[in-house]
């Protein structure tokens, strides 16, 4: 519901100061490399500003994305987003269930009107009907155009509903699309990840609610503070993949000296996250410095390009038979071919000895 | 079983960036000497090692000033040896860094109390001052007519 | 689909297969073809047919002597490349991993710095020799489309992996995938064209050497 005080307000009643704004607004400024000079005006604009509404739909997805959100590790600093939104709707935290919990959504709809976030996560099924993924008897599709049509901005967040994830792989047997695919008409911020990092959930929504416009976006429409740079590009392992010194397979020499993963499938050159510098659990590790490649989880179709453990530089298809038997069908087409030339040899020879 | 430490993947060695942030820094604070023009540097958003950072507040030292603040975690404010050079760190939960920035200011924002905490306070101070009786010396002082005998 | 996806899918899959096509089916229909059998005989102490065309391939690895001065351009600037692609293609990890791929072997490779610096080697070579084609008067004019053809596919692969790995101008995935595209596009172009050599010159000069040897003379 539309909330009458400002987070100002609301926070001073709990009596937190506005140095919390100011903290927060640092810590934000930090993670979206905005300028210091900016975490005042954010302080200034969140103070004034009021709980934001969020209606989070959850499609075909496994909940990743909300843990992920959760799961914050700054809890005193990133809770306040919890102060600073009002998550209006949302399956899995909420506490209404059923027919409540649809008038509760409609409700946040209409008071809100054109103001509200929709936070989405998990892509929507098509085929069929969209009959693969319902909620209360309505349709992931209709869900959507129905829920997105006032709304002030429509946030894709983790792989599947910013690109479709894993029921988008081969054969995605539901027909399953991104929600960029279904909405054309409102601005949609993708967070992919699988799951995102949760700061650059948090971090994408208080940027919304201090500035009351969208982040700087790359051409997928993520935004560039998190999806800017390549894991490759800020990988504390670089050194080796400069120098040729990789780890051969799991657990041999060069893995256990933690060399470049290259070799056991890394896709960390061609994978756009903050995975490398802002890390998980709170700032704890990630993937590659535990040891494994990056899947490329922040990338479209990450699933089915060609393999986890399958190097970038090699070909995906599996070609032993197919190559095998081109170059038989080749050797077989060179001998009809001279075989040709034979007959016409012999038959210019036949006709030569004819005339003589 | 560990099989590597992530030092040493990657040496802790001093790039030179403590240097070029002191650089940095004395270009602000000039022009703030000068024009009055503060300005602040982020230091998460730079590639600092650790001894980049131990390095560079050794070189800036401490100064008369230290104050921690307490909100949403723990906050450590500390004037650096050169007067108008300010370093602010703020923690999470855990001790963690989560924000840090050299500010060249004649005082931190995060140490100067809000106008509107202000404003609260001196409602809430007032509702919490000793009921004054009526007819007594206390009434008169309070209404500004001085002390009667 | 992307780019790159499609460059390490179908792309190279297509290329591999017109690459195993074309060279067996090249190499099928020449040696398959009818062949008039030298009725003369040979001279004494004649070598066989292993060893004559094993010494004429290496022997033509140089030029004699009375055409060294004309030819050591071509010569010294054709090793440079030759060799500065070899070491490239069987050198760089990335290539090793590819052709791990494909013929389930691997061996070590050299640092990346010492692979670019080759590279660069390999890619001025290449220009060199281009120059040097339209600056002779009797290249230029015995050149056709299918030399011209030849060099740009050859120097594609080169000219997009050094962008590739200074990550130059477009993103990463971008122009891995330009890269992997151009060796398939070398792949379909190799056995149809100038680039066959690689295969033939071997079959040419132990042709030319045996048929020598078999008339007692060495040149």
């Amino acid at each position: 519901m539309r909330e009458h005080n400002t987070l100002g307000q609301t926070l001073q009643e709990r009596g937190i100061s506005r140095r919390a704004f100011l903290k927060y607004a640092s810590y934000l400024a930090t993670l979206m490399a905005l300028p210091p000079s900016a975490s005042r005006v954010i302080a200034e604009e969140m103070a004034k500003a009021h709980r934001q509404s969020v209606i989070w739909l959850s499609f075909q997805e496994c909940t990743g994305c909300t843990e992920s959100f959760t799961r914050s590790m700054s809890p005193t600093l990133e809770d306040l987003i919890f102060d600073f939104i009002s998550l209006d709707y949302h399956h899995t935290l909420q506490a209404v269930s059923g027919a409540a919990a649809e008038h509760a959504r409609e409700a946040a709809m209409k008071a809100n009107k054109g103001k509200y976030i929709v936070v989405v996560d998990g892509s929507v099924p098509l085929k069929d009907g969209g009959v693969y993924s319902t909620i209360a008897g309505i349709t992931n599709l209709d869900m959507l155009r129905d829920t997105a049509k006032d709304a002030f901005a429509i946030v894709s967040v983790g792989t599947c509903s910013a690109f479709g994830g894993i029921p988008h792989a081969n054969p995605n047997p539901t027909g399953a699309v991104a929600i960029s695919e279904i909405i054309k008409d409102k601005p949609v911020i993708n967070i992919p990840g699988c799951p995102p990092i949760p700061e650059a959930m948090t971090g994408t929504l208080a940027y919304l609610l201090s500035f009351g416009k969208l982040p700087e976006l790359d051409a997928s429409h993520r935004p560039l503070a998190f999806f800017g740079e390549t894991i490759h590009d800020r990988c504390y392992r670089r050194s080796f993949y400069e120098r040729g010194m990789f780890a051969d397979s799991f657990d041999d020499e060069g893995a256990r000296k933690g060399w470049c993963l290259y070799k056991v499938g890394c896709k960390g050159p061609i994978a756009y996250n903050a995975c490398a510098t802002l890390k998980w659990n709170g700032a704890v590790s990630f993937p590659i410095q535990s040891g494994h490649g990056c899947l490329g989880c922040s990338e479209p179709d990450f699933w089915d390009k060609g393999g986890f453990y399958k190097p970038l530089s090699a070909a995906t298809a599996g070609l032993t038979l197919g190559v095998g038997g081109a170059a038989l069908a080749g050797a077989a087409a060179g001998a009809a071919g001279a075989e040709l030339v034979r007959r016409k040899k012999a038959a210019a020879a036949n006709a030569g000895k004819k005339e003589g | 079983m560990r099989t590597h430490d992530v030092t040493d993947c990657c040496p802790q060695d001093m790039t030179g960036l403590a240097e070029a942030l002191v650089f940095e820094i004395a270009d602000l604070l000039g022009e703030f000497a000068s024009s009055g023009k503060g300005g602040a540097i982020d230091l998460r958003g730079l590639p600092m090692t650790e001894t980049d950072r131990a390095a560079l507040a050794e070189r800036l030292g401490r100064g008369e000033v230290q104050a921690t603040v307490h909100v949403s975690g723990r906050s450590e404010v500390w004037e650096t040896a050169y007067a108008g050079v300010w370093w602010v760190r703020h923690l999470g939960p855990e001790g963690q860094i989560v924000a840090e920035q050299i500010a060249v200011t004649l005082i931190p924002q995060f140490l100067v109390s809000h106008p509107d905490d202000v404003h609260v306070a001196a409602r809430k101070l007032r509702s919490e001052c000793p009921v004054i009786a009526p007819g007594t010396s206390a009434e008169h002082f309070e209404r500004g007519e001085g002390t009667h005998a | 689909m992307e780019l790159l996806d499609f460059a390490r899918g179908p792309a190279l899959q297509f290329g591999l297969y017109v690459f195993s096509f074309g060279v067996a089916f090249r190499l099928a229909a020449l040696l398959l073809l009818p062949r008039t059998k030298d009725l003369s005989k040979a001279r004494a102490n004649t070598p066989g047919v292993i060893k004559a065309s094993g010494r004429e391939i290496i022997r033509r690895m140089w030029p004699q002597p009375a055409y060294a001065e004309a030819t050591r351009f071509t010569t010294i600037n054709g090793y440079i490349f030759h060799l500065g692609l070899a070491i490239i293609v069987f050198g760089g990890t990335p290539h090793i991993l590819f052709l791990k791929g494909l013929l389930g072997i691997s061996w070590p490779g050299l640092p990346t710095n010492i692979i670019n610096g080759v590279a660069v080697i390999t890619f001025l070579s290449l220009i060199a020799a281009l120059v040097h084609r339209l600056q002779s008067p009797v290249l230029k004019a015995i050149s056709t489309a299918n030399d011209y053809t030849t060099w740009i596919v050859t120097m594609l692969p080169v000219v997009t992996g050094l962008l590739a790995v200074s990550h130059l101008g477009w993103r990463y995935e971008t122009l891995l995938g330009v890269h992997i595209l151009s060796i398939a596009v070398f792949l379909v172009w190799f056995p149809f064209g100038k680039l066959m050599h690689a295969f033939l010159i071997f079959l040419a000069r132990g042709e030319t050497g045996t048929h020598l040897a078999h008339r007692g003379a060495q040149l």
